[in-house]
């Protein structure tokens, strides 16, 4: 088995952080009908999850 | 039930997740790089998008529009028990939806009404946390024709009733406004001497 590098591994790592993160904010504010809880999703989870995704494609398009 | 579909999407997203960062080597194969984009790049796409839809649903419900506390009163003047009062008649009998009470007369019938809608929300969350709420609350522009007539255009009782019958054209142009006629709306500053209905 080909081991990757240890920077795309950091990269993926702080992608996946990130994103389970934001995942978490999103399944509270889920269940939770109120102004801030919209606040919360897209100022919170939204700009999480939207960097971990980025942070993913970099992590690849950089492989 | 939404609500549901888009927890279980996001547990199973924290679970592949959870299992690529406590087995990072996974990703050295071509299947764990295709089970890496999916948990990385697909799931919390579909997660965000149907945690949008969720939360914008969330936002026409009339107990978001009442959590907070300016719009307290006008929540209160959907229950006054006087029938000539416009929007308590419309909640109490259900000609609007009481779960989507401010969203069904407050949104523009128009192209990008509902976005036009949201962004004006976004403006008074905005105020509410961080800005001052003003002593009396007023509409952007003057209450629009369009939105009674979303519902009541084509109704035979309203059409051919006077004096509706007569002054369509102006109706439906805004020359006469809804609200000269039935010009009992919310009513808040005189909340406390009137009446409230304690139904459902």
């Amino acid at each position: 088995m080909v081991e990757n590098s240890p920077r795309l591994q950091q990269r993926l790592k702080i992608a996946a952080y990130l994103l389970i993160a934001g995942l978490v904010l999103e399944a509270i504010t889920l269940y939770w009908s109120s102004p801030l809880s919209f606040i919360l999703f897209a100022g919170g989870a939204g700009t999480l999850m939207v960097l971990g995704i980025i942070v993913y494609l970099i992590a690849i398009a950089a492989a | 039930m939404v609500n549901h579909a888009v927890t279980i999407l996001v547990v199973l997203s924290i679970i592949l997740i959870g299992l690529l960062i406590l087995r990072p080597s996974l990703t050295a194969v071509t299947g764990g790089k295709i089970l890496a984009f999916i948990a990385l790049f697909i799931l919390p796409i579909c997660a965000l998008a149907l945690g949008s839809a969720v939360h914008l649903q969330h936002a026409t419900s009339t107990n978001f529009c009442l959590s907070c506390h300016p719009m307290e009163a006008y929540g209160k003047s959907l229950r006054i028990d006087d029938p000539s009062y416009i929007p308590a008649s419309h909640f109490q009998n259900n000609r609007i939806p009481r779960g989507e009470a401010c969203y069904t007369c407050h949104t523009t019938y128009a192209m990008f009404g509902g976005l036009k809608a949201k962004l004006g929300g976004l403006r008074h969350v905005y105020i509410y946390y961080f800005g001052t709420v003003p002593a009396k609350l007023a509409l952007y522009e003057p209450y629009n024709n369009r939105e009674c007539l979303h519902c009541h255009a084509g109704m035979r009782v309203f059409e051919e009733s006077s004096p509706h019958k007569e002054m369509m054209g102006q109706l439906g142009s805004n020359e006469m406004s809804c609200l000269t006629c039935h010009n009992k709306t919310h009513d808040v500053q005189n909340a406390d001497k009137l009446k409230f209905w304690k139904g459902p």
